[in-house]
């Protein structure tokens, strides 16, 4: 819900208040804590003391800046047909500024932002989706006249912390997609100097972002991080690795095209191009919307959405097993080569025993 | 460039150019020396069915089999069990096809009717344990042996090497076991290139000439009706 | 070179009943004042002359499994891994490599394989001559069927060039070049020989025919120690009514050029015999029991020749069985058990196995296979040039005791073959071990027992 609806004292009310007067018993809260924290891998009493302080924390103000992205970051996170207690989460952190969510536009938004900075200084999160566009010093991507590359490199100043939400933000995304014409970057090729967790996904799942804001709202820190930078709890395991479809891919059945017998059977979609193996992220696990499914369950392989550079990384119809090998031109033409050699280096050989055979 | 984008993309690209080129260069660079015709009078009348010999040469003679059976059983035993994992495995088999594809531009299943079989992951890492068990062995006999410790040189040791390196590289990324998926299969197909770039230029090469130098053979011995 | 360019610190003993040098120790023998860079650039330089197509696939394709080794007679015997055959030709696989293989220039350029020494060259010499037979067994065992044997063949040619065979060979090969004998069987002692042979035996021997159908050859073997086989060759030719001569001009079938690796000596010792058959016409080149000659003439005359022979070369053995299926040999049937030792050259590398068992057949003996037989049977130990290297007798001791079980264990009461160099190298192990059993002739055994026709 857009921050404006929320009346002006409310923002001094607890998370626990505020979700009690929605009518989230205490105990439904305290089931949700647990779940979140065992979906975290953090042990059971931890979920008790995530509720408490949860319950009792002060709603951080929060600044999320689009950059070079297409909103579905957004969407996925926000959508919800009934409200989800991430839902309500959400709306419960204090968005000081969303450019889709909220009411105000133009100089007013622009004047919220300036003062939250002000206000918070220090202490908001800064939430980034899309890429940071760097070309022509970063005219390609501008909010109220100023490039999105000087509102990071501003804002990351006064921000406790940045969430790089989707791919574009963490990696680059889609924009820079070979040949990268805007000169797409991630935030943490700009900031150097504040901790940064990445929360790839084109587009993430919803309870990603509500476990690490969850988990800085209890520790007051970010959770453990890979060497990517993602949170270990969500992006430690890939697709692969927790796949219902795991036992067809070992037993060696996969579907060749997406309507034969394979592929009406439910088996591994490894030959259609999945990239499970390579691709770190839950969707296997939590799935999407409310545990409905995920691409492999609806029958297409993994993007690898979650990856680095997924966008360059050849057809996603291409198996993982199938790489560059270059085609029937190269390698008429190494063999061309070889053939080439193979005769200079016959007729050297001659040549030298003539040499021989005369100077005897 | 991340590591296995590199061993999917330029390091693969390379290494199968050099290897065609390589393979060809040594090839034709032997087939264009000097042959003199032999001018004398035959005692069979075709040498050409000398060229058995490449078959029957697969096998010892019933003479030769005690002195060279340990050889022959773990040569065998290695090269049958590479084979079958390397051309029985789904992801290898969608990699080759895809050669296939590219170079004749007609699927496999197209041209010859039936689609290429392929065993499960089990079947084929049993298969490469096999091959990785035989070639330990058979280089415990290349150290121990008299032999071959006097014949053997960078060549022999270098050429197990890069043999058996994608075999463990590949079991270990079948299990999931050392290290992220990523990087076990980004050093499973550098090991593939690596031996793909060694090929043409030592004694796996064999792979190639045991058909010239057994079909040699066959040839001059049969035309003279020596013993094959 | 003349015997006096050989290396006066180790004299030969020239009256001895064997050809050989007075002290037989290690050592590396040399021909001529030579340095040694020049030895080595003599011995390169020939190496690559020889390198081919066919001996570049062979090189190319050894894959160091060692099982050459297991069909060598002097490795099973002594379990030395030094004369595992392929070993035998590594400076020649070596200079390959370097100088004229399809990667020559990476070998040189990055030096993967150094140049070859002439102390490699030296310590290499007793593996190319001392112990090798050229008996062909390792070509037969190799996976990768590399004919190991026709390579130790050519490396000799460069160790020729480069002086470096060992004495005795070298000398008895210089010899056959000067006289036309290795063992002192010049025209003149041959002509000596016909005519107390035609005198002692009764026996027409016909010599230096201005036209015949067919042309023998003998071996100095023969012609030094089993003249038998002189009397036996006529009495057989008289016996099928065969149109033949012996020629004064080309007689001598052994082969030293061939043997000790000079090519130009191999080349005038076989156009002898090429152009004496020319002169007299004959349709028909009897070679005697000897083994190499066999290979020298039958397979590799017309290539040295320079075209096709214009006549049959057969051995005695193949013209023998010949005559046997015509029916114009007529033999008495000897009742006895027989083994038959093929000889390397004329069975496993000749193709002529078959030929001396039909005879042996049309004798009526009762034939018993040596295991392993026929094209596998195991080399006499002295062919190759190897009897002729006194420092190699121990070695060669130990590989006749390999021919001794064999033979015991058929039982057969007769060893037969049909190579003198074999029969020569029986002899001289018969004495050794003081064995119980004589080596026999085959071309004599026929001799003896041709059916007398009805006066």
């Amino acid at each position: 819900m857009p921050d404006s609806m929320i009346p002006q004292d409310a923002r001094d009310v607890t998370l626990g208040e505020y979700l009690a007067a929605r009518g989230v018993s205490r105990r439904a809260f305290l089931k949700f804590a647990c779940s979140l924290a065992s979906l975290m891998a953090l042990p059971p009493s931890v979920g008790t003391a995530m509720a408490e302080a949860m319950a009792k924390a002060r709603r951080p103000s929060v600044l999320w800046f689009p950059f070079q992205e297409c909103t579905g970051c957004t969407e996925s996170i926000t959508r919800s047909h009934t409200p989800t207690i991430e839902a309500m989460i959400f709306d419960m952190i204090s968005l000081d500024y969303h450019e889709t969510l909220m009411a105000a536009a133009g100089h007013q938004s622009e004047a919220a932002r300036e003062q939250a900075m002000k206000e918070n200084a220090g202490k908001y999160l800064l939430l980034i989706d899309g890429s940071v566009a760097t070309g022509l010093e970063g005219a390609y991507s501008c909010i109220g006249g100023q490039t999105n590359l000087s509102w990071l490199t501003e804002a990351a100043k006064g921000a406790a912390a940045i969430v790089a939400v989707g791919t574009c933000a963490s990696y680059g995304g889609i924009p820079k997609a070979n040949p990268n014409p805007t000169g797409a970057r991630a935030v943490s090729d700009i900031i150097k100097d504040k901790p940064i967790v990445n929360i790839p996904g084109c587009p993430p799942i919803p309870v990603v972002l509500t476990g690490v804001l969850a988990h800085f709202l209890t520790f007051g820190t970010l959770p453990e991080l890979d060497p990517l930078g993602r949170p270990k709890a969500f992006f430690g395991e890939t697709i692969h690795d927790r796949c219902y479809r795991r036992p067809f891919y070992d037993q060696g059945r996969f579907a060749k095209t997406f309507d034969d017998e394979g592929a009406r059977n439910g088996w591994c979609l490894y030959e259609l191009g999945c990239k499970g193996p390579v691709t770190y992220n839950s969707c296997a696990t939590v799935k999407w919307n409310g545990g409905t499914s995920f691409p492999i369950q609806s029958g297409h392989g993994c993007l690898g959405c979650s990856e680095p550079d997924f966008w360059d990384k050849g057809s996603f119809y291409r198996p993982l097993s199938v790489g560059q090998w270059g085609n029937a031109a190269t390698l008429g033409g190494a063999a061309a080569v070889g053939v080439a050699l193979g005769a200079a280096a016959a007729y050297a050989a001659r040549r030298r025993q003539d040499k021989i055979a005369k100077g005897d | 460039m991340d590591l296995l984008t590199f061993a999917r993309g330029p390091g693969l690209f390379w290494a199968v150019t050099i290897f065609v080129i390589g393979v060809l260069w040594k090839l034709v660079g032997v087939v264009l020396l000097r042959a003199k015709p032999d001018l004398s009078v035959a005692r069979k009348p075709s040498a050409w069915t000398g060229l058995r010999l490449i078959l029957t040469r697969t096998w010892p003679r019933r003479e030769f089999l005690q002195s060279t059976a340990y050889t022959e059983v773990l040569g065998y035993t290695f090269h049958i069990g590479f084979f079958v994992a390397l051309a029985f495995y789904l992801p290898h088999i969608l990699f080759f096809e895809d050669v296939f594809r590219g170079l004749i531009g007609v699927n496999f299943q197209g041209v010859f009717g039936v689609s290429w079989p392929y065993f499960s992951g089990g079947v084929i890492y049993f298969s490469g344990a096999v091959a990785f068990a035989a070639l330990i062995a058979l280089l415990i006999h290349r150290i121990a042996s008299p032999v071959k410790r006097l014949i053997s040189n960078f060549d022999d040791y270098f050429s197990w090497l890069v043999t058996i390196a994608p075999l463990a590289t590949g079991m270990l990324a079948f299990s999931h076991v050392g290290a992220p998926y990523q990087t076990l299969i980004a050093v499973h197909l550098l090991s593939v290139e690596l031996l793909l770039v060694w090929f043409p230029f030592g004694k796996l090469m064999h792979t190639f000439t045991v058909f010239l130098s057994r079909g040699t053979q066959g040839m001059q011995f049969e035309r003279k009706g020596a013993t094959l | 070179m003349s015997p006096a360019d050989v290396n006066t610190e180790h004299p030969l003993e020239l009256e001895a009943p064997r050809f050989s040098v007075k002290k037989p120790a290690v050592r590396h023998d040399k021909q001529g004042e030579v340095p040694d860079a020049e030895r080595v650039k003599r011995a390169m330089q020939n190496f690559v002359k020889d390198f081919g197509r066919t001996a570049a696939i062979y090189m190319e394709s050894c894959v160091h499994c060692g099982n050459c080794a297991e069909a060598c007679h002097y490795y099973v015997t002594t379990g030395n891994p030094k004369y595992t055959p392929i070993w035998k030709i590594e400076p020649f696989k070596q200079a390959y490599k370097r100088e004229y293989g399809p990667f020559a220039w990476f070998y040189r350029t990055l030096n993967l394989k150094s140049a070859v020494s002439v102390e490699r060259l030296e310590e290499w010499q007793e593996l190319i001559y001392d112990s090798c037979t050229v008996c062909g067994r390792c070509s037969l065992i190799c996976p990768m069927g590399i004919d190991i044997a026709s390579l130790v063949t050519l490396a000799r040619h460069g160790m020729s060039k480069a002086g470096l065979v060992p004495h005795e060979l070298w000398a008895v090969a210089e010899r056959g070049e000067k006289e036309g004998s290795p063992l002192g069987a010049t025209p003149k002692v041959f002509k000596e020989r016909i005519e107390w042979l035609v005198d002692d035996y009764e026996v027409e021997i016909p010599l230096d025919k201005a036209q015949a159908e067919v042309m023998c050859a003998m071996s100095s073997i023969e012609i030094m120690k089993y003249p038998e086989s002189i009397v036996a060759t006529a009495k057989i030719m008289k016996h099928v009514g065969a149109d033949w001569t012996f020629r004064l001009d080309g007689y001598e079938a052994t082969n030293f050029g061939l043997l000790s690796g000079n090519a130009e000596w191999q080349r005038e010792m076989s156009m002898k015999l090429i152009n004496a058959a020319i002169a007299c016409g004959a349709k028909t080149l009897i070679l005697p029991e000897c083994g190499h000659a066999y290979g020298a003439l039958r397979w590799m005359g017309a290539n040295v020749y320079g075209k096709p022979l214009p006549f049959r070369v057969l051995h005695i053995a193949e013209f023998l069985a010949e005559h046997v299926k015509s029916g114009r040999l007529k033999l008495n049937k000897i009742g006895k058990s027989v083994t038959f030792h093929d000889p390397c050259q004329i069975s496993r590398r000749g193709g002529a196995i078959e030929a001396p068992r039909e005879v042996l057949t049309a004798l009526g003996v009762e034939l018993r296979e040596m295991e392993p037989g026929k094209g596998l049977n195991w080399c006499c130990g002295g062919g190759g040039g190897v009897v002729t290297i006194h420092r190699a007798d121990p070695l060669r001791y130990r590989v006749f005791q390999l021919k001794m079980n064999q033979i015991d264990e058929t039982g057969a009461e007769l060893p037969v073959t049909s190579c003198s160099n074999c029969r020569q190298t029986f002899d001289d192990g018969q004495a050794h071990f003081k064995w119980d059993k004589t080596m026999n002739s085959l071309l004599e055994m026929v001799a003896d027992n041709l059916e007398e026709e009805a006066a």
